[in-house]
């Protein structure tokens, strides 16, 4: 953890993990689709329409994933001050978003010829809306400072009082009458999902998750280079500000350089 | 401790009554707003009766939403707030007497006007008892989610629009079990298990906003 | 420093109090549930009053479904216990079936019967296909199985 935090120790591991979870995932993803697409058989009930799942459910999935492990890069950010810690969260609140955000329309989409209604207002659906207004918040929190550093405490604060909504997300279907079914992979008494229907979800599942890692990873780094390049250019005019400098210039606290 | 807390949440009434216009504007936007309701979507008391509650609940968000900024930015530009930082007292009572006055001069203020304001949307006679309750059930909590982000907007380069992203989904909870408690108790279905739910949260709330805004004012000065 | 630190102790112990409070009133929260809708039974106890908008969530009785000439669709809400009868005028949703669950918003006429102006349907955590639903039912233990069937 400690060895991590350095930047460019991360990005030299970053660099040797990415194109691997990256080629698993391109791998991965025909697979999946035409187990899933093709493959796999209709629901005795929703007929074909159930395929949507295979995409809604690994994304749904990933939304709170995502949040998870901007929650503990909180943690990390606000107990040991890991400026690494800081720019992970924020690489990864776009990619958690665009995810709560394709589980919602596909949701929708889903929703309107099976239960007659784009939308309804019941606590699973609301809880995942709020999660995507939380991301939002996060990522509008994060860059509204001149300071990186001051920015990434604020938003780290702001997703730790927003992980109660994690819970509510996963609970809201055993403790409200929702209209959203209950969970049938993650439950206490075995899967209700059918094992040849099972097996390509899990298989999407994982596509997704890798997909976050290799995405997440180059955002970081492309992120760090960022706050390295700002550092630089501080550094630089502090230098250009003294001419007759006898003494190094004094550099600018640098957080991630 | 309790001291330290009381003469905070004093200092700030003090402040407060002493620019009488600024208190009021939140407890006046409330009531002008609610008015444009029945010009907007017609008097018909059904359909104000039907809307009430919810209409009432979205108000008071707003409203205190609004008087958030007044919470912590004066006293982060004059310096004051960086002393109660810097105090030898604990920030997290500190913080508790600031919204303690917050609540008296906004969330109070919403409460007492409430029944009135019942009255205006055709709310039937249970309404003004349920609704003042379920409002001092929840407006606390409205001023100690807010509080939170007020600290934590302070020093950035944004405003209220930015604070009402942070704001207003962690009041989504607030707003749905408040309008269900109202409406139940007019619909006759009962709305004591909201209440309970309500007051949960304002524990919640009590318990542990205090320690986000006294990390976020640390880190304002950090 | 020391008397900082009890003081800390002392927010954090007040701190966890109000929690353990709080978790105490979810608790007694928990007897009666928010709902998304209301019960037949609830109807039929008489908690709802005829003319008010409401949501009712059950299951599509057996062999109650009928459709009249002039479109209307007819059926029966019930929870195994108690019934109420449900009227729709529109299209219904694909999941719409006998011994499906349901969600009818509309207005509880005088009557006792339910004017539904929305029907939703809601469905269950089961997947499987077709031929393992047969198979399940054929063998006569449709409700048990599926949900028991552990991988």
């Amino acid at each position: 953890m400690h060895r991590l935090a350095n930047p460019r120790r991360f990005r030299r591991l970053a660099d040797r993990v990415w194109p691997w979870t990256l080629a698993a995932m391109l791998l991965l993803l025909p697979v999946g689709l035409v187990w899933a697409l093709v493959v796999a058989p209709p629901d005795y009930q929703q007929g074909d329409a159930a395929r949507i799942m295979y995409v809604h459910v690994p994304a749904a999935w990933l939304a709170t994933f995502v949040y998870a492990v901007i929650v503990v890069s909180a943690v990390v950010a606000l107990v040991w001050r890991h400026p690494l810690a800081e720019v992970a969260g924020r690489a990864a609140a776009p990619i958690g978003a665009a995810f709560t955000f394709v589980a919602l329309v596909t949701g929708a989409i889903w929703g309107k010829p099976m239960w007659g209604t784009w939308w309804v207002w019941d606590a699973r659906l609301t809880s995942v809306l709020i999660l995507f207004f939380l991301y939002l918040g996060y990522i509008a929190l994060h860059d509204a400072f001149d300071d990186p550093q001051r920015g990434g405490r604020a938003a780290a604060i702001l997703a730790l009082v927003g992980a109660v909504d994690l819970p509510i997300i996963k609970f809201s279907v055993e403790w409200w009458n929702t209209l959203h079914q209950p969970a049938s992979v993650l439950r206490l008494d075995g899967p209700t999902i059918a094992p040849e229907m099972l097996w390509p979800l899990l298989v999407m599942v994982a596509v997704f998750k890798l997909y976050f890692v290799t995405v997440w990873l180059l955002a970081i780094q492309t992120r760090l280079a960022e706050r390295r390049i700002h550092t630089l250019w501080a550094r630089r005019s502090a230098v250009e500000a003294r001419p007759a400098a006898g003494s190094p210039s004094p550099a600018p606290a640098s957080p991630a350089g | 401790m309790i001291r330290a807390l009381l003469a905070v949440a004093l200092r700030d009434l003090r402040i407060a009554v002493r620019r009488p216009a600024e208190t009021l504007v939140g407890a006046v936007f409330f009531a002008l707003a609610l008015s444009l309701f029945p010009l907007g979507v017609g008097a018909s008391p059904d359909v104000l009766t039907r809307i009430g509650a919810g209409v009432i609940w979205v108000l008071a968000l707003f409203a205190v939403l609004l008087s958030l900024e007044r919470m912590f930015q004066g006293d982060f530009e004059d310096g004051s707030l960086e002393l109660l930082v810097l105090s030898p007292e604990p920030l997290e009572l500190l913080v508790l007497g600031k919204c303690l006055a917050h609540w008296l001069t906004s969330g109070l203020l919403l409460v007492l006007v409430s029944p009135l304001l019942a009255v205006l949307m055709a709310l039937p006679a249970e309404a003004l008892w349920v609704l003042p309750v379920a409002l001092v059930l929840g407006t606390p909590t409205l001023t100690l989610i807010g509080a939170i982000g007020a600290a934590l907007m302070l020093g950035s380069r944004r405003g209220t629009a930015t604070m009402a992203l942070l704001v207003l989904p962690l009041y989504i909870p607030v707003l749905v079990f408040g309008v269900s408690a109202v409406d139940g108790y007019l619909l006759g279905l009962g709305g004591g298990t909201q209440l309970l739910v309500l007051g949960a949260m304002l524990m919640v709330a009590l318990a542990l906003a205090p320690f986000a805004t006294a990390a976020a004012l640390r880190l304002a000065f950090a | 420093m020391r008397f900082r630190k009890r003081q800390r102790l002392l927010i954090v112990g007040l701190a966890l109090l109000l929690l353990a409070g709080a978790s105490a009133l979810v608790l007694a929260a928990l007897g009666d549930s928010v709902a998304f809708f209301v019960t037949p039974s609830e109807i039929a106890a008489g908690e709802a009053e005829p003319g008010r908008r409401l949501r009712i969530g059950g299951l599509v009785a057996e062999g109650s479904l009928s459709r009249l000439p002039d479109g209307t669709v007819r059926f029966r809400v019930t929870d195994t216990r108690e019934e109420v009868t449900v009227t729709y005028r529109g299209l219904l949703p694909d999941l719409f079936r006998e011994g499906q669950g349901v969600v009818v918003t509309g207005t509880l006429r005088p009557d006792g019967t339910f004017a539904a102006d929305e029907v939703l349907a809601k469905h269950d955590e089961r997947y499987m296909p077709k031929e393992v639903a047969d198979a399940l039912e054929e063998a006569g233990y449709w409700e048990g199985a599926p949900r028991g069937e552990k991988r």
